[in-house]
């Protein structure tokens, strides 16, 4: 480290500084009344609904009347599960819910929702929503683009839809193949035969959502045909499933509910901040009594570690979506800094037991953190591993971790509880942020400070006072 | 070496009291739970509670009967205040530990605010969770922590195989279960439920406790590589507890005194939930710095000496007897 100069300090704090600045108050420009966000700022970090309040539900497929032609719930199959979570999904947009987390564990056949919801809210009411959630959907074809339009089909006439790659007469986007009972093929022959020679529209309902109007442009008489439109894979795999949805033979019931009502109000908000603010300042003081130089130095690295933690839930980087901060996350981020403290504070009792061990101060710096450096790693990596663990275990099936640690968990289902998640991403990345703040930018830091002749008093190291 | 060379702690020697300490204290815990009913929050043991908030007065046999007429199934009731909001509260709960359908949590809201119009009821909160799911959770958040468990000592025993890493390893997590039971105490004696908030802390200090332990073993394996020969193990563990001394202080005291800060200003803003999360916290730092310190390498020295005599056999056992006294 020989090679850092004085000014190296300087662009650190500056960075640092910058950094927090736009992390807190994002970037913003005003065209009249609409705001493009360019960079979100701390204000728009998601709080999860154990702090806003919301809704938590689990819907399985409920089990079939005595007697009834609805197949059991063991027969039940990965694709009409995904077909349960597209209804849900387009209801939840019925419903104007957009900031909702809907995934799908296939090995209990289960689908979990979550939605914040405020208590108190009028004109919202979360259990009428819930149940309307599992309800079976109807899915309706009909003349025309209109809801009024004559109904041709409905979902039990539909065998199957499929999504596929469409490339025949020279296409070269996905599609949507379709596959018709006994039932409605007939009925489906004629609409269409009366269709095609006025260039008509069939429009497809779900509930009281038009989901697409295909134009008719030939009779189908045998019950199978393909609605193209240029589609990407995901808007068709989209539409088949809301499709399939439609002839989804099974009603959902919720086996769980978590309707909470808000624990943290606005003013408990800013007493957490409030909180969190005094904390700070209490350790950063502390550190610089007991460490001086190296302490003050490690109370800037601790706020660009908090910065960092908060610029990763707030979704400052556009690679990294933002992401819901519930009360355990709250807790990793203490944990987190409570690591950042540690490694510094290592770092620090490591040089001054250098320095008293007669070291020169370039040699303490240097060797206080190389010696620091393993328990250090050794101690942060390991947690590393829990908050993956963490990840895995009660993220979405779906999600990288999930699926690498899948055949540990499979046999517990996907898990309600994503406040849990949310511990071991604010921990995992309160860990990298770590080795860049409190070890990385710390040792450049006092490396550089270590030039400045005033501050090359060994006391200020917590050595004792031999000639520097 | 200075002559400023501060005493060694004689940790080593003084074993037998942590050891007796904490294990009163496990014990206490175990006959506490047995004795108070621990409170295990429905989202674990399955079961249905609806919270609503009302204005003006409401009976509870009114309520009763609105509830047993809507629906057949068990419940008591009970009315309270709910700070946050700052409104009265009818809680409803129900005995049936699977749950009831979102159709009946419908017609009883609909019976309720029917019959008691001028009281503007809203539902504030409900819980409803099938006793298997709550399992599910609970086994899922143990089998986490057990994973976590299994990969930290293989990771130590990697890392630490020169001071005999795999039983290092093992009483590394030995100091964590100490630990948990700790944050397990403090939930029982102060009656927070044993909610996700629970979860939580236990595997916060998980990863704290590894932390504090790998500090130490660390420290251990360094001194090892300098001075092992020079000194016994025991002796090399007291001095590697002495130099991280200072660090375990002022680590501690810093994020102690910051959680401390946080409990204050929310027990004054009245922000419970977050007390009961940040207190439990604070007593599994200090379980987390005591037991790395005490438990974790004291134990492991008495596995090691355990090992040498075995492996040297009898004579090499006489001859260390004849040794100590």
């Amino acid at each position: 480290m020989k090679k850092v100069k004085k000014p190296v300090f300087f662009i650190v704090v500056i960075c640092i500084l910058a950094f927090a600045y736009l992390t807190f108050f994002g970037v913003h420009t005003y065209y009249g009344d609409t705001k493009h966000t360019y960079i979100k700022g701390a204000e728009e970090i998601r709080w999860g609904i154990d702090i806003q309040g919301g809704v938590n539900a689990t819907f399985e497929p409920a089990a079939p009347a005595e007697g009834s032609d609805q197949p059991k719930v063991e027969d039940i199959t990965n694709d009409d599960m995904d077909a349960a979570k597209a209804i849900i999904e387009q209801r939840l947009v019925g419903l104007n819910i957009t900031d909702s987390e809907v995934y799908v564990d296939y090995s209990k056949k289960r689908v979990i929702v979550s939605f914040p919801w405020q208590a108190g809210e009028s004109d919202f009411d979360p259990e009428a929503a819930v149940a309307e959630l599992g309800e079976t959907a109807l899915l309706t074809f009909r003349k025309g683009s209109e809801a009024s339009g004559e109904q041709v089909l409905t979902g039990k006439d539909v065998k199957k839809a499929t999504a596929y790659s469409d490339t025949s007469d020279g296409n070269s986007g996905f599609a949507v193949s379709l596959e018709l009972n006994e039932s409605g093929k007939e009925a489906f022959a004629n609409a269409t035969t009366e269709l095609s020679g006025t260039g008509g529209q069939i429009s497809i309902w779900m509930d009281d959502n038009c989901i697409s109007a295909p134009r008719v442009n030939e009779p189908i008489r045998d019950g199978s045909c393909r609605i193209t439109g240029n589609f990407t894979w995901n808007e068709a795999s989209s539409l088949a499933n809301k499709i399939n949805a439609g002839a989804l033979p099974f009603k959902l019931s919720t086996t769980s509910t978590n309707i909470i009502s808000a624990s943290l109000g606005e003013g408990a908000l800013s007493a957490m901040l409030l909180a969190g603010v005094i904390a700070f300042c209490i350790i950063a003081v502390y550190m610089m009594i007991f460490y001086r130089l190296p302490g003050f130095v490690a109370s800037i690295a601790l706020f660009g570690q908090v910065v960092g933690t908060i610029a990763c839930i707030s979704g400052f980087f556009g690679n990294i979506s933002s992401f819901t901060l519930t009360i355990p996350g709250i807790a990793g981020i203490i944990l987190a800094i409570g690591m950042g403290v540690d490694a510094n504070v290592i770092t620090a009792e490591r040089i001054k037991e250098e320095l008293n061990n007669g070291k020169t101060l370039n040699g303490a710096i240097e060797l206080g953190y190389k010696r620091a450096w393993s328990a250090v790693f050794d101690g942060n990596i390991t947690v590393v591993f829990v908050a993956i663990i963490l990840m895995g275990a009660f993220g979405p099936t779906d999600s990288v971790f999930g699926t690498l640690l899948s055949p540990l968990f499979a046999a517990f289902g996907a898990s309600t509880a994503g406040t849990i998640y949310s511990l071991g991403y604010t921990l995992l990345v309160g860990i990298i942020l770590n080795f860049v703040f409190g070890i990385f930018c710390s040792r450049l830091m006092l490396a550089s400070l270590s030039k400045f002749k005033f501050l090359r008093n060994r006391k200020l190291y917590g050595g004792a006072k031999i000639d520097g | 070496m200075d002559k400023k060379e501060p005493k060694i702690l004689k940790v080593y020697e003084k074993r037998k009291i942590f050891y007796a300490i904490s294990c009163l204290l496990i014990v206490t815990f175990i006959v506490l739970t047995l004795v108070i009913k621990l409170n295990v929050a429905i989202e674990f043991k399955g079961g249905t509670i609806l919270t609503y908030s009302y204005t003006g007065e409401l009976k509870t046999e009114d309520i009763e009967k609105v509830v047993s007429d809507t629906v057949d199934d068990k419940c008591t009731i009970t009315l309270g205040e709910d700070t946050a909001s700052d409104s009265k509260t009818i809680k409803i709960q129900f005995s049936s530990k699977e749950g009831i359908s979102d159709d009946k949590q419908n017609s009883i809201k609909t019976a309720l605010t029917e019959k008691f119009k001028d009281n503007d009821v809203k539902l504030l909160e409900s819980t409803d969770v099938a006793a298997s799911n709550g399992l599910d959770f609970f086994l899922k958040c143990l089998v986490a922590c057990a994973f976590a468990a299994v990969i930290t000592i293989i990771y130590i025993g990697f890392r630490f195989r020169k001071i005999g890493g795999i039983s290092a390893g093992v009483f590394s997590v030995v100091a964590l279960i100490h630990d948990m039971c700790m944050v397990y105490g403090c939930f029982v004696i102060c009656r927070f439920d044993i909610n996700a908030n629970f979860m939580a802390v236990l595997l916060t200090i998980l990863g704290y406790s590894i932390n504090a332990t790998i500090i130490i073993y660390d420290r251990i394996r360094e001194n090892e590589k300098l001075v092992g020969s020079k000194y016994e193990l025991d002796q090399l563990v007291n001095l590697s507890i002495t130099q991280t001394m200072g660090r375990s202080i002022h680590t501690t005291v810093t994020t102690v005194l910051a959680m401390a800060t946080v409990c204050m200003v929310c027990f004054i803003a009245g922000v419970s939930s977050i007390i009961s999360f940040a207190f439990p916290l604070i007593i599994g730092m200090i379980a987390g710095v005591y037991s790395s310190n005490c438990i974790a390498p004291t134990l492991w020295v008495m596995w090691e000496k355990h090992k040498a005599k075995k492996g040297k056999g009898k004579a090499a056992k006489k001859e260390k007897r004849s040794q100590r006294r």
